[in-house]
């Protein structure tokens, strides 16, 4: 058992977060020209705009949660005024809300891509394993909010130092030995999501258009001087 | 809110789905009593569709039943009236990205991909930045740039950089049938954008525009553009350029929808149409613009933002000029008092003519070719550009 534990929670983290790295870098310097996410915008409007505006807002703002829930050790949430029990009725009702946003838009977004024909003629396997991979990982997640509301689990202690001490390189799997399977699933899905991540769609999500808040409106490029 | 899809982006339909026909069946199908035919199926998703709309569609009045009413330019007309049957008009409009001095593309892409060229002003995608945000396509007036639903990135005319870059130029006014499209260089005054795209009064807007050009053969103009390391055949290419003379010299020709304030610099020259009303046998009647088929106020509110005064002197001075030509060649006598009166002098008639009429290859096209020699070291570049999908 805790063999197997610590190739899911020490090994195949790793692995994920190296092809990760590995894959994004490969990608970008191999193939630029393909790091896109194909909007299919042009092809179905109406079906499209409440699904990716709920969705992406969800995704967002459980991210930003997850964050600064797993990543901030709770002494410093403490140092603020926050004691745990707070913080966990927080990360539950705003999880809940984020969550089922995220749920309800990717939901949408699924059934826009089946029951369109355009959308699904222009659809490749790999965007369905992205889609049911996301999904998975929502629906696991929101599961774990809503079983949270009846069956508390103690993830401050737990799963965040464990996540903490991947990051750090000093990991240890003993931290995820109590951990109840419906967390253990959805942490291994989030990892073979990230594992996939640099080979789909989801690139997209490091083109975020910070540099447009401080460049001049109309770009000139002069030719570049090669050497 | 509205960051993940683009509300103001026209779909598919707006343009038309592509299509395409099982040309094999024709070939393929046994011999039958009947005579094979093949349905029209759409290159999205295969399947057989119904057409409704497509490229072209509306050519030559074609589809004016449809679209008609929907005209902007009918502004201040009854477009009722323009579209009976009897007077109903048409000109052709040929359309490409006006590479604008102030780009609404530019301006609108989030990942910066959209560039304007510093040295000839040609507005480009850089394809490997572009991240398909589709901005640029409800940015653009002209509605000029598309996005790719394949490779999930826009395209936009690129004024056949390369050639030009060659002194050459663009490959559509280089195949121009009629002879009507004019290409070179044109010097301006960059600090006056802002100014001249933020005039209050939208017919403003046109002249402001032209205030921009600066007169090539300026003394001053010159020495002042060599000083900033505009090359020398710039300069000799924007002395003898002949948009130069048709949108700033001459008043000839006109911006399109210029209260889109990106400053286009595609210009059109409004066409003549026949005369349809005759008030009298004068003179004057028969050098009134008014008469014309195609209403003023329609080529105003397309070229002008809706003032007719330098549509009509425009459209005077080419039917003076032809009646210029014509006592010339016809009556042995020319007739100079025509002249004068749209305010043209001879030898501007005769530049006229020459350009528009006789329209040489080297006139119509004055195109300097890139001064790489400055830029690069040519001889430690040679051998090391080519295609391939890390660029030159």
């Amino acid at each position: 058992m805790s063999v197997l534990n610590t190739l899911a929670f020490v090994v195949f983290p790793y692995l994920a977060l190296t092809t990760f790295v590995v894959g994004h870098l490969y990608r970008y310097l191999t193939n630029p020209y393909d790091w896109n996410s194909k909007s299919s915008e042009l092809l179905d409007k109406e079906g499209l705009k409440i699904g990716i505006t709920i969705f992406h807002w969800g995704i967002i703002f459980a991210l930003l949660g997850h964050g600064a829930g797993l990543l901030i050790p709770q002494r410093y949430w403490d140092a603020l005024g926050i004691n745990s029990q707070a913080h966990t009725l927080f990360a539950t009702y705003s999880g809940f809300v984020v969550g089922a946003a995220a749920l309800l838009g990717l939901a949408l977004l699924i059934y826009r891509r089946i029951s369109k024909d355009r959308i699904l003629a222009t659809t490749t396997l790999n965007d369905f394993v992205t889609l049911g991979l996301l999904f998975f990982v929502v629906a696991t997640g929101f599961a774990n909010v809503v079983s949270g509301l009846f069956d508390h689990f103690d993830i401050l202690n737990t799963i965040a130092p464990w996540l903490r001490g991947i990051l750090t390189l000093t990991p240890d799997a003993s931290l995820m030995l109590k951990v109840p399977l419906r967390f253990k699933i959805h942490i291994l899905a989030v990892l073979t999501l990230l594992g996939f991540s640099p080979f789909s769609r989801l690139v997209h999500i490091w083109s975020v258009p910070l540099t447009y808040l401080f460049r001049r409106l109309i770009v000139f490029r002069r030719r570049e001087v090669s050497l | 809110m509205k960051i993940f899809h683009n509300p103001d982006l026209p779909a598919i339909d707006e343009y038309y789905e592509p299509w395409t026909y099982n040309y094999e069946k024709l070939i393929s199908t046994p011999q039958k009593k009947h005579q094979p035919s093949t349905r029209p199926k759409s290159l999205i998703t295969g399947q057989p569709i119904r057409l409704k709309w497509g490229p072209n569609w509306e050519d030559d009045l074609a589809g004016v039943s449809t679209t008609g009413s929907g005209d902007v330019n009918f502004k201040n007309l009854d477009y009722q009236i323009y579209l009976q049957f009897k007077k109903v008009f048409m000109f052709y409009l040929p359309r490409l990205c006006e590479h604008c001095l102030n780009p609404a593309c530019v301006a609108s892409c989030p990942s910066g991909a959209l560039y304007k060229r510093d040295e000839d002003g040609i507005v480009l995608v850089d394809q490997e930045r572009c991240r398909g945000w589709r901005y640029c396509v409800s940015g653009c007036p002209y509605k000029k740039v598309y996005f790719n639903w394949q490779t999930g990135r826009s395209e936009k005319c690129l004024f056949c950089y390369p050639r030009v870059e060659a002194g050459l130029t663009s490959l559509c006014a280089e195949t121009c049938v009629g002879k009507i499209r004019y290409v070179g260089v044109i010097l301006y005054d960059a600090d006056k954008i802002a100014t001249a795209a933020s005039m209050k009064e939208e017919h403003k807007l046109y002249p402001a525009q032209t205030e921009l050009f600066l007169d090539p053969n300026d003394p001053e103009v010159v020495a002042e553009a060599i000083s900033q390391g505009v090359p020398q055949s710039y300069v000799e290419a924007a002395q003898a350029s002949p948009v130069y003379k048709l949108a700033a010299e001459w008043g000839l020709a006109f911006p399109l929808h210029p209260e889109f304030r990106t400053l286009p610099m595609v210009w059109y020259v409004p066409p003549l149409s026949p005369l349809v009303q005759f008030l009298e046998e004068s003179e004057e009647a028969v050098h009134n613009p008014e008469a014309m088929r195609i209403p003023l106020t329609y080529l105003a509110n397309l070229l002008t933002a809706g003032d007719e005064e330098p549509i009509r002197l425009a459209l005077r001075r080419l039917m003076a000029l032809r009646s210029y030509m014509r006592s010339k060649r016809l009556e042995g006598e020319a007739d100079s008092g025509v002249l004068e009166k749209a305010g043209m002098t001879e030898e501007m008639a005769e530049g006229m003519y020459r350009l528009l009429a006789i329209a040489k290859y080297g006139d119509r096209f004055v195109i300097p070719t890139v001064k790489k020699e400055k830029e690069f070291d040519l001889y430690q570049e040679q051998g090391a550009a080519g295609f391939g999908p890390h660029g030159a």
